[in-house]
């Protein structure tokens, strides 16, 4: 199972006169987890934006399963397929676990949801399998406001298992968390690969990157330096180097 | 006695509707218009018209007052809410401020500053009818509708929305186009109060469709609290009690009664907002207002 | 001549929605906070410059008592109204509707206190004299010209030098130092205000020499300072100051075609075409949100 689900070519945007990305290109296979690592503003979080449609490319193109998306809006590329989380969580703050979950599910911005009571029993359903998955489910009627940390980002990966989708794209979702929330964070990640999902994921924490990811893009100023193997990658001293702030002069 | 109180409880019928359109749309849906007068308006004069030159059927009025005036403010919604919240506001900001120019000037349909008179009495299936049943159908018609949309999937989304706009889209979900219902069912609602008043009354003219108008429901919706059903209700039977209560006070001279009532009104909006944002009747389910 | 007649009288007419297009664009830049109630500055500047000079004081009391009086209101409004509500909660409703009540409390009240209709102070320098032919221009034209650009430079170089300047641009540009500081620290959120309320002050005077206010002005001033904000760009006072400018002009042009009560449509037609076909305005910039 290596189909192609997301490709990218040689997306660019700036903003002013800084290059933000600088043609940037990825594939992301199903049942793989590909990691974006870099250091602070090499363009990581800005890639995702261009891809799901929150900003407009200046150049470049991208797939899902051949088929082009440059130029539709967010909601067009979620339903597509593509799930998505912030750095920042952005959970619906004043509504439940459940709510926050059962959003997720309901897609049409119609009066009602298209499908009657039996797509409704679906979806509150595919609510629940995702509470249980994430070990939520006896927090459902809590307000996202007055969850734990480790909750919420729990909850953020909540309504992506709830979304169905086969493209994760996460933005630092195992930031902060203790050693068995990302245990337990790790599974869901294995779990959802075994599925076929193909995750693309931004992450700081070099443990978590080497234990998660199949391969990993290093990017630096907007480009992709090198992609391949973690451990190959991690090891290279100058990518490391980068990483770590001592910028090597003009390379040869 | 009968025919006094019966007069009051279809204006506060009516006005129940029009706050309890304007609490989805400000105080649910996050959406701010202050125009919310225009849309009564436009259906006031859709729904005299229906009953000057067709029939005038109380059932054919109020639904063409709801899809003229629905219909119009996707005009006015499709574009606004394509960006940001605050557009809205300006545009309807503009709206508002011209309507009295626009009502006026439109005198085939309007009958311009005059107004149109001699609206028939309404009647259902050809029988004379009062309008206070139809009103209070209407309100608890708008009522029901309103909690079932809250309680379901559209309420979910919009609630979605409102706290969390980009992760909502992120979910698939497209904002503008629930934004946009969320205006179309609000004015829509409007408009179905415009035919009520219209019919009521049998007289229309652009005097009841002003700022001053748009600045009492919303009153209305902020006195009585913005996140219960009941509230937007509840609004409106002390507004529109009041004015009986200032013409006891000796001091304030007829002319400005007007203005005192609308001093009063922003006061209570603002004061509440500062110290109380839940309203009166307050936000008892969730605790949304507060900190 | 009557187009030339009427792009001078444009001109005049936007240099004042400039000034008071850019304090509008001050503040929010600067504080995030829609304040809905900027018209009611421009009201009460304008209404007490009337009344001193029906009083009988000289012009230029009735200014500085103008521009006082609308810097107490943007600072009454920060530290009454919006600090308090910031708080405890401070979403967009509850400012928004508490600024809008103080609106429409302002506009009664001074309905109440100065009458309805229009009313104008009557000075020699809005007597207008024949410049070209068939072109009057009163001294005023000038007056407004130059006191809207010898402010525009002065705030340009406040901006750009002292040190609370260059701090209210490092909010406008960077609303999430607003978000990490707790929003905008107390000094300089007052200063905001006061800067951004007393620029719409001379506007309100000028208005009263020549084209006159009514009670709902405020609501009119709110609507151009508004809609010059979007079409300049959400961000960029210039853009503000060009688009009141613009604003201006397109009302004045317009009466070459309509009549006069179709002025504010002008604005509301312009504010709606950039809505559709350029949101970001002329200089904004595209934010992700």
């Amino acid at each position: 199972m290596s189909e192609v689900l997301l490709r990218c070519e040689n997306l660019a945007r700036s903003f002013g006169g800084l290059q933000a990305v600088a043609g940037v290109s990825l594939s992301l296979p199903a049942g793989q987890v590909t990691a974006l690592v870099g250091p602070n503003g090499a363009g990581k979080t800005t890639t995702f934006n261009l891809i799901t449609g929150n900003l407009r490319a200046d150049s470049g193109a991208a797939f899902i399963r051949g088929r082009p998306i440059m130029g539709l809006r967010p909601w067009q590329v979620a339903r597509l397929g593509v799930a998505r989380s912030f750095q920042d969580l952005r959970l619906f703050t004043h509504m439940t676990v459940r709510e926050n979950v059962l959003a997720a599910t309901e897609t049409s911005a119609w009066f009602w949801q298209p499908g009657g009571a039996a797509a409704r029993r679906r979806r509150e359903e595919r609510a629940a399998a995702a509470l249980e998955a994430t070990g939520l489910a006896p927090l459902a009627e809590a307000r996202a406001v007055d969850l734990a940390y480790a909750e919420r980002k729990f909850l953020s990966m909540a309504r992506i298992l709830a979304a169905e989708a086969e493209i994760w794209l996460l933005d630092e979702p195992a930031s902060g968390l203790d050693l068995a929330s990302r245990l337990r964070f790790g599974e869901l990640l294995r779990a959802a690969t075994a599925r076929g999902v193909a995750i693309c994921l931004i992450e700081h924490n070099l443990d978590v990157v080497v234990e998660l990811s199949d391969r990993i893009a290093f990017l630096d100023q907007g480009k992709v330096l090198a992609e391949g193997a973690p451990q190959a990658i991690l090891r290279d001293p100058a990518l490391a180097a980068i990483y770590f702030g001592d910028r090597p002069q003009e390379a040869a | 006695m009968i025919a006094y109180a019966a007069n009051l409880a279809t204006i506060v019928a009516i006005f129940g509707i029009l706050a309890a359109t304007l609490n989805f749309l400000i105080g649910f849906a996050g959406i701010f218009s202050v125009a919310h007068a225009v849309f009564f308006g436009l259906g006031a004069y859709a729904g005299a018209q229906v009953a000057l030159l067709l029939v005038p059927d109380a059932l054919l009025a109020c639904l063409v007052a709801a899809a003229v005036a629905g219909g119009l403010s996707l005009a006015l919604a499709l574009p606004a809410l394509r960006v940001r919240g605050e557009y809205f506001v300006a545009a309807s900001l503009g709206l508002q401020m011209m309507a009295a120019t626009l009502f006026a000037e439109a005198k085939p349909v309007t009958g311009g500053i005059g107004g149109l008179v001699g609206i028939p009495r309404p009647t259902l299936l050809g029988v004379e009818v009062d309008v206070l049943p139809a009103a209070l159908s209407a309100l608890a018609l708008i009522l029901v509708l309103t909690a079932r949309l809250q309680r379901g999937a559209f309420g979910r989304s919009l609630r979605a929305i409102r706290d969390a706009e980009s992760a909502a889209e992120a979910l698939g979900k497209n904002v503008a186009a629930a934004k946009t219902l969320a205006v179309a069912f609000a004015c829509a609602g409007a408009g179905l109060a415009g035919a009520l008043f219209a019919l009521h009354l049998s007289f229309v003219n652009v005097e009841s469709f002003t700022m001053d108008q748009s600045v009492l429901v919303m009153a209305m919706v902020i006195i009585g609290g913005t996140g219960t059903l009941w509230g937007p209700l509840i609004g409106a039977v002390i507004l529109l009690s009041l004015p009986s209560g200032l013409a006891f006070l000796p001091f304030i001279p007829a002319t400005e009664v007007g203005a005192v009532q609308q001093i009063i009104y922003g006061l209570a909006m603002t004061l509440l907002m500062i110290f109380r944002p839940a309203g009166l009747v307050g936000d008892l389910a969730k605790g949304r207002s507060t900190a | 001549m009557l187009l030339l007649q009427l792009l001078l009288q444009g001109l005049q007419t936007g240099a004042l929605y400039a000034l008071t297009a850019a304090g509008f664009a001050l503040i929010f830049g600067a504080t995030r906070i829609f304040h809905f109630a900027h018209g009611s500055a421009f009201t009460l500047a304008g209404y007490t410059f009337l009344l001193a000079s029906g009083a009988g004081l000289p012009w230029w009391a009735g200014a500085a008592g103008g521009i006082a009086v609308a810097t107490l209101f943007g600072i009454g409004m920060e530290r009454l109204v919006y600090r308090p509500i910031q708080r405890h909660e401070g979403s967009f409703f509850t400012v928004f509707v508490a600024a809008f009540g103080v609106a429409v409390v302002v506009q009664n009240l001074v309905g109440m206190l100065a009458g309805r209709g229009f009313a104008s102070v009557d000075t020699p320098l809005s007597r207008a004299s024949e410049v070209l032919p068939e072109v009057f221009l009163a001294p005023v034209f000038w007056i407004a010209l130059g006191v809207a650009a010898m402010l525009f430079a002065a705030l340009s170089a406040f901006l750009g030098r002292h040190p609370a300047g260059v701090a209210l641009r490092a909010l406008a540009q960077n609303p999430d130092l607003i978000r990490t500081y707790g929003l905008s620290s107390s000094r300089l959120s007052v200063l905001a205000f006061a800067l951004g309320s007393a620029l719409a002050a001379p506007a309100a005077i000028l208005a009263a020499m020549t084209s006159g206010l009514n009670e709902a002005i405020g609501h009119h001033a709110m609507l151009i300072s508004i809609a010059a904000t979007i079409v300049g760009g959400v961000g960029s006072l210039r853009g503000a100051a060009l688009a009141g400018l613009m604003l201006g002009v397109a009302e004045s042009m317009a009466l070459a075609v309509v009549d006069t009560q179709w002025a504010e449509g002008v604005s509301f037609l312009v504010l709606f075409a950039f809505i559709l076909f350029r949101p970001s305005g002329f200089f904004g910039v595209v934010q992700t949100r």
